[in-house]
């Protein structure tokens, strides 16, 4: 493994951007996201920063069961998103459409059919430990030696 | 002057730099009294449904067969962790958090009743319903096939050129007449009351 390699492995280790979009939900789990933030979880003493902004996002948290004002945009928000990049589903609206999941609603859940997700969190809402938890052990997985692994 | 001073010294405390730089709020745990996905205890199923029918999610729950009875499954991801399966089970097959301890102290329960609407605007007074269904049958054989009846013990009688309900509580939910109505005048509701039952009759 390479110097530069090693040094871009600690360094993501310790600084991993996030952005989240909802894309139609209650706003449960985004109160939860907001949890994340707060003193009592303090996701920036693992290294979380949160900007909302794609084009700084390493980790994109999907929450909401996708609307149809949404597949386009969606995908424009992820091709934003600089390389490399992982998207997460936070709570049953992405994964399944949750209690949205029925006839005669504007959903399309689930939110996998428009971009690549690499971590689901159930819940409705999930806890903020869950969340924290999801985005710590996915993020290595996919920044760690990402250069090295690629062909 | 006095203040900075102050303000230098504090700051130069070794424990405050300890915790300045080191500190780290409570581990990432789950309180024991969180209310997570229900979990089954090991009690016998009856397979009664009452958890299924009362889940509030699209496909959270599904009774299945195993090889010796039945057992639910909570499926996460469309389970919202409402945890009234656990509430409403008679059996106490599923747990999840202090739920079972909690109603178990209130003495709380679901009553649950099946309402029973004729819509006279799309009735036809045919009598299909009274007569496919199999309480009414039960009670009283003779009913005729227009579906008046001499007994007053039936659910549902023709009665005066109209389906008049007498017993709604004899109900099992079963949702025949509902399926033989050829006009979807008659709707078979089922109604969830949260009751409390006094210490004296426990
Ligand atoms: S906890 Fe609520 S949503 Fe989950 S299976 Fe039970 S009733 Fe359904
Ligand atoms: S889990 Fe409880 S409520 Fe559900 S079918 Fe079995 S006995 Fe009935
Ligand atoms: S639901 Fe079944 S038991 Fe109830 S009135 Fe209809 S047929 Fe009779
Ligand atoms: S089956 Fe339907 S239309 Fe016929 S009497 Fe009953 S409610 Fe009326």
């Amino acid at each position: 493994m390479s110097i530069l390699q090693k040094i871009k492995n600690t360094v993501r280790s310790r600084s991993i951007h996030v952005s989240y979009v909802d894309v139609g939900s209650c706003n449960g789990c985004d109160i939860e996201v907001l949890a994340c933030l707060a003193p009592r979880y303090d996701i920036e003493q693992y290294g979380i920063y949160v900007h909302n902004n794609p084009r700084e996002a390493d980790v994109l948290l999907v929450i909401g069961s996708v609307t149809p004002q949404w597949v386009d945009k969606l995908r424009e928000i992820w091709d934003k998103i600089p390389e490399p990049k992982v998207a997460v589903a936070i709570g049953n609206c992405p994964i399944s459409g949750c209690v949205y999941a029925r006839r005669g609603t504007l959903t399309s859940p689930p939110v996998e059919k428009y971009i690549p997700i690499a971590a689901q969190v159930p819940g409705c809402p999930p806890r903020p430990t869950e969340i924290l938890n999801a985005i710590l052990s996915v993020a290595p997985l996919i920044f760690k030696d990402y250069e090295e692994k690629q062909p | 002057m006095r203040s900075i001073v102050y303000y230098v010294r504090e700051f130069l405390r070794p424990e405050w730099i300890r915790k300045f730089f080191f500190a780290k709020t409570a581990p990432l745990e789950t309180p024991s009294y969180f209310k997570g996905y229900p979990a089954l205890t090991g009690n016998e199923c009856t397979a009664c449904l009452s958890c299924m029918m009362i889940c509030p999610a699209p496909n959270a729950i599904a009774v299945l067969r195993t090889r010796d009875g039945w057992e639910p499954e909570i499926y996460p991801g469309h389970c919202i962790r409402c945890g009234l399966c656990v509430e409403a089970c008679p059996e106490g097959v599923l747990s999840s958090g202090r739920i079972l301890d909690v109603t178990r102290r209130d003495g709380t329960a679901f009553w649950s009743w099946y309402h029973l609407q004729v819509d006279d605007n799309l009735c036809m007074r045919c009598g299909n319903c009274c007569v496919s269904c199999p309480v009414n049958r039960e009670i009283d054989p003779q009913l005729a096939g227009s579906g008046t009846s001499a007994s007053d013990e039936v659910i549902m009688r023709v009665e005066g050129g109209r389906v008049r309900i007498l017993h709604e509580e004899k109900c099992t939910g079963c949702k025949t007449c509902e399926t033989q109505c050829p006009n979807r005048a008659i709707r078979v509701a089922r109604m969830v009351e949260g009751v409390q039952i006094g210490e004296a009759e426990t």
